[in-house]
């Protein structure tokens, strides 16, 4: 650790410049709500000196609205930094390795942040003027005045853990030694527990943490035991090492399959893949719907990043089919059509989209399965691994976007039934038009951006198993038989794609089709309602057309310097 | 773009105006001041048919000659007029924006351009018009480009945006059980077009590197330069895989049986203008894509699969037919008479004569004439009588003569009377059927006479049959109230339509010409080379 702090000169601190900011907005939430005019007097003189801790607060900061503002600030400014220092790449510490690929997931994971904490000054609104409840009050208008109070007293709470989460995934993005790897993910995944549970006083939040919190535990203690296998067979947690080792193994040797195997689990979870995916649903359902988002995305980019690392990185080999191959393919398979058959039957909005999530953890694990099957030249690869990082990259946008719309029903204590929903045309069509929105690119309908994603994947699955069928093969049916056991991946991401459509369209249909049990517009909530429009104008533009592009190509080159990592 | 090559590009042009216009006209009015819901549906529709409108005049003077002077009888297949400057879109996996028309496309586009004018005429006073018109003017956009692009990826997004705008069409203005039939449209022609896009992935990846494309993935999805590359997939199994992929999508949508099962529904809930779309336009999409991707780019497994063709082209052309005797149901009547046309033409492909592809062409474009009038009859007698049943009123004729007279030429137009467009196109097909198959083209025959026998007898039911001269049978629906004939509007636009269908059965040689320039185009160009290395006699 000495050499961090001894190294820490300005080009380290430009290059970990986005975290940097995301600790100081810790240590600013902290100390700021608590400044205050207190004095010290220096001993034997009557001279006071002020200290600012403590004593009464300034009436500037004794605002409920602060830790709101300052999460909000430090994350958009996180975002920008890391946005303008995209292209800047070294190595921080013997750990952490700073490159394109880490610099967009932090701009995917604050962003994907960045929404939930706009979408808090709803969910769990501030509000300055909260009064003590008075004796006169009746039962109901002291509650609503309690609890009141109550969203004041937490919002640090909630903002912190909101920054910690950053922090940890960020970290993570850039770790290149197993064991950092594994810190970082859990701090993110400790606070991510908090923020699941946090609405304590609702009877699924509770039950929702504490689930998710002993899966999750006893997945990472799982994981770590993997690690420490890991570690006798090689002695190194270093990737690069790790890799080098496995590359030069004769026969697979069972400590490192069985430590490969168990930290697969771990991320597994983290991916929710099947089956380890059965917290997934309470959690996003018990969770409040900006967190239930982060989840979706963020969490599950980080998960996707951790897999991406140990598969193909460290367990991939030079030539020929990975060890991992048939497991992936299998698990691929059996969690998107568990997903979707699952949110069929689902009449909670969250736990669809919960379930939807687990589906499309199932895309992506199918594409990584096409990488591993050893049929892919560098290229196909690189092209595959671009397609699941743009996959995360703009789930950020319409999955978290539908999860925005949710937390506006959700502030007015209603979106955990498909009735709420009904009739949402009538009260806001605008945020009815872009859940549509969503939807639709979540089934991956073009030209939005859920389509194009979905189609590189796709592609990228045809194309490197369709030329393996038997050239000579003169009928259909000769080739198919032929044709390498991966092609099938695309056609069950085609047969699932349809299945899914049922869901997806349900929602549409229900929000422009059935009356409202209200007729009231929805919360007023100019900020919410802003970044949720902005997400559906972008959910489109990154379908199609030049910032589609521009995001391919960022996306191409981050892959390319993971690739060559 | 710049000002002069709008000009340069009128296929551009009219496939984004209208999308722009909708989309504007749609938005606006919640941006600008209330204004009266009177005054905006006004405003919309005005705006709405002005672009429609120019669009037809647009497309109408790019075939006469008078834009662009282009020499329609002259373009040899696998050459395209009124190409753009292909612009980039998505270089980074090879998506550019590349149009351009031929005598395979054109008669769809005039068409298109021609019947939305028409039918937002028939439905002048659909319900909430500020959504209705933007609405079919967004479907415009979306089927123009199917037929314009020459990049198989907007190609594919043109494809699928037209199902959002017929969902809604349905599900906004349609019938009692609208729900059920927006849905199974939705996801079963979603479903089938996904297994195309598998087979063009598959092409795709087995293009060549063009510089300047592809950075990314080194591939692209230029239509023209799949079609001229040699050999584009080696493998002639997967070749045959492929072709089947993309059948599948083309199938569903035109629809052939066993996939037809959407149609029926689909028809029977839409609004009017758009089931005069869908039958008019929609489903020739199928058979567009069929003949512009699987017949040109795989003509061996074309070749190869000609039973199979012959075989869903029977089946839906009898099944149809038969089908059609049972209704009751106006609409879903004249949906199965769609089914059954379509296979006709596979049938017409499927024959691997210039005379009888040039049939199916000119069927295509006859029945997206003669449908969209039919439809406007149904819609009509919906919103005059408030039923669909046929046998529940007699007599039409007598109440409403102008109805009587379009629906009495619609049929007729259907069943192959001389002299009107339809009977060019099965006279066509019949007879490149009987050149390649011989006596085998008694089935088709014959079953034209079952088209004759169901539309005559719905016809003499109808519009004829009247136990009471002065009164005929009025049906319960209209609770006593006195029959209405048809509006202005409605009139107008059928009127049209049936012009054309007369037009055209007098003077098919506006677009024979060009379409059988075409087939011959193809089956010289392609296909004679594709039947020596299969050894294919028919």
């Amino acid at each position: 650790m000495s050499s961090i702090i001894t190294d820490m000169d300005l080009a380290t601190t430009q290059l970990i410049l986005p975290e940097l900011l995301l600790l100081g907005g810790i240590i600013a939430m902290i100390l700021v709500p608590n400044l205050g005019d207190a004095t010290m007097r220096i001993p034997l003189t009557r001279v006071r000196i002020p200290i600012l801790i403590g004593g009464t607060r300034f009436a500037s900061i004794n605002n409920p609205k602060l830790p709101n503002q300052i999460a909000t600030t430090v994350l958009a400014l996180a975002f920008l930094t890391s946005f303008l220092f995209l292209g800047e790449h070294g190595e921080v510490g013997n750990s952490l390795q700073v490159d394109e690929f880490s610099r967009l997931f932090t701009l995917l994971f604050t962003a994907a942040l960045f929404l939930a904490s706009v979408a808090t000054t709803a969910r769990l609104p501030a509000r300055p003027r909260a009064s003590v409840p008075l004796d006169t009050d009746s039962t109901t208008h002291s509650d609503a005045k309690v609890n009141a109070l109550i969203d004041n007293r937490r919002q640090v709470d909630f903002h912190i853990l909101l920054l910690t989460t950053g922090l940890g995934m960020s970290l993570m993005a850039m770790a290149t030694n197993l064991f950092m790897l594994f810190v970082c993910l859990e701090l993110a995944s400790l606070s991510s527990y908090i923020l699941v549970a946090f609405h304590k006083e609702t009877d699924v939040g509770g039950e929702a943490g504490m689930k998710y919190f002993i899966v999750g535990s006893v997945v990472s203690a799982v994981g770590i035991y993997g690690m420490s296998l890991l570690y006798l067979w090689n002695g190194s947690l270093d990737m690069a090492n790790l890799a080098a080792s496995w590359k030069g193994m004769e026969v697979i040797d069972p400590f490192a399959a069985i430590g490969v195997g168990l930290m697969l689990v771990a991320f597994g979870f983290k991916v929710g893949a099947a089956p380890f995916h059965l917290a997934v649903p309470d959690a996003y359902a018990g969770a409040s719907s900006p967190i239930a988002g982060v989840l979706a995305t963020a969490s599950k980019a980080m998960g996707f990043v951790a897999l991406m690392r140990l598969l193909l990185v460290v367990t991939m080999p030079s030539a020929g089919q990975a060890s991992w191959l048939l497991v992936l393919a299998l698990v691929a398979v059996v969690t998107m059509t568990w997903g979707n058959l699952a949110a069929l039957t689902s009449d909670n909005p969250k736990r669809v989209l919960a379930y939807s999530s687990v589906a499309h953890a199932g895309y992506m694990l199918a594409a990584l399965a096409a990488i591993g099957s050893g049929l892919a030249d560098s290229d196909t690869s690189a092209l595959i691994a671009t397609a699941v990082v743009f996959h995360l990259c703009v789930l950020v946008l319409f999955k978290m976007g539908a999860f925005l719309v949710l937390s506006m029903l959700e502030a007015e204590g209603r979106g955990h039934r498909m009735e709420d929903l009904h009739g949402l045309a009538r009260r806001d069509p605008v945020i009815a038009t872009s859940m549509f929105v969503f939807m639709l690119s979540l089934a991956g309908v073009p030209p939005l951006s859920g389509f194009l994603s979905k189609l590189l994947m796709i592609n990228g699955i045809v194309n490197v198993s369709a030329g393996t069928g038997s050239a000579s093969a003169a009928t259909a049916l000769s080739w198919a038989q032929g044709v390498d056991p991966v092609f099938w991946l695309a056609i069950a991401i085609v047969l699932n794609s349809a299945l899914s459509l049922f869901y997806y369209l349900r929602i549409g249909l229900v929000m422009f089709f059935e009356s409202p049990d209200t007729e009231n517009p929805l919360v007023h909530s100019p900020s919410l309602k802003m970044a949720i429009i902005a997400c559906a104008v972008l959910t489109l533009l990154f379908g199609i057309g030049p910032l589609s592009d521009s995001l391919l190509d960022m996306v191409g080159s981050a892959v390319d310097s993971f690739m060559r990592s | 773009m710049g000002g002069e090559r709008l000009i340069d590009d009128p296929l551009s042009v009219i496939t984004l105006v209208p999308l722009a216009v909708g989309l504007l006209l749609m938005i606006l009015p919640r941006v600008l001041p209330e204004s009266s819901a009177e005054g905006l549906i006004r405003v919309s529709r005005n705006i709405s048919i002005g672009v429609a409108l120019a669009i037809a005049a647009i497309t109408t003077l790019l075939f006469l000659g008078q834009w662009g002077s282009i020499d329609w009888t002259n373009i040899t297949q696998g050459g395209y007029v009124l190409q753009n400057e292909a612009v980039d879109l998505i270089p980074a996996i090879g998506v550019t924006w590349k149009v351009g028309a031929d005598a395979l496309s054109f008669p769809m586009i005039w068409l298109t351009a021609i019947l939305i004018p028409i039918s937002m005429l028939v439905e002048w006073d659909a319900k909430r018009g500020h959504l209705f018109f933007p609405l079919l003017l967004i479907m415009e956009s979306a089927l123009l480009g199917v037929f314009v692009a020459l990049d198989l990826f907007v190609f594919y997004v043109f494809w699928e945006l037209t199902l959002i705008p017929m969902f809604l069409l349905i599900l906004l203005w349609g019938g009692e059980d609208r729900r059920y039939a927006a849905m199974k449209f939705f996801i079963y022609t979603f479903t089938a077009s996904v297994f195309m896009l598998i087979g063009i992935l598959v092409m795709y990846f087995h293009t060549d590197a063009i510089t300047g494309l592809g950075s990314l993935s080194g591939h692209h999805f230029d239509l023209v330069a799949m079609t001229a590359q040699d050999n584009l997939i080696p493998s002639e199994g997967l070749r045959h895989f492929v072709w089947i992929l993309l059948l599948i999508g083309f199938a569903t949508k035109m629809p052939s049986v066993p996939v037809h099962t959407w149609l029926p529904d689909a028809h029977v809930q839409a609004p009017t203008a758009g089931s005069m779309l869908l039958a008019g336009v929609m489903l020739k999409m199928g058979a567009y894509g069929f003949l512009r991707i699987s017949m040109t780019v795989f003509p061996e497994s074309t070749i190869e699969f000609v039973p199979l063709l012959i075989f869903l082209g029977m089946v839906s052309l009898v099944y149809g037919a038969w089908v059609c005797m049972g209704q009751t149901n106006l609409k879903r009547m004249v949906a199965y008479s769609s089914v059954s046309h379509m296979g006709l033409i596979f049938l017409g492909i499927a024959t691997m004569q210039p005379l009888g592809i040039a049939g199916a062409l000119f069927m295509m474009f006859a029945h997206g004439i003669i449908s969209p009038l039919l439809f406007a009859v149904a819609g009509a007698f919906k919103h005059h009588y408030h039923t669909l049943e046929i046998g529940s009123m007699r007599g039409i004729a007598h109440h409403s003569p102008w109805l009587a007279a379009h629906m009495m030429l619609g049929w007729m137009a259907s069943l192959g009377l001389p002299l009107l467009a339809g009977f060019v196109a099965e006279v066509a097909i019949l007879i490149a059927f009987w050149m390649t198959y011989g006596w085998l083209v008694l089935l088709p025959a014959l079953t034209l006479i079952v088209t004759a026998a169901y539309y005559l007898n719905s016809m003499q039911r109808t519009i004829f049959e009247s136990n009471d001269p002065d009164q005929g049978i009025l049906p319960d629906t209209l609770h006593g109230e006195n029959p209405s004939d048809l509006t202005w509007h409605e009139n107008a636009g059928m009127l049209t339509l049936a012009a054309m269908t007369a037009l055209f059965g007098i003077m098919p040689f506006i677009f024979w010409d060009m379409m059988s320039d075409w087939s011959s185009g193809i089956i010289i160009n392609t296909m004679i080379e594709a039947m020596q290395t299969q050894e294919w006699s028919p």
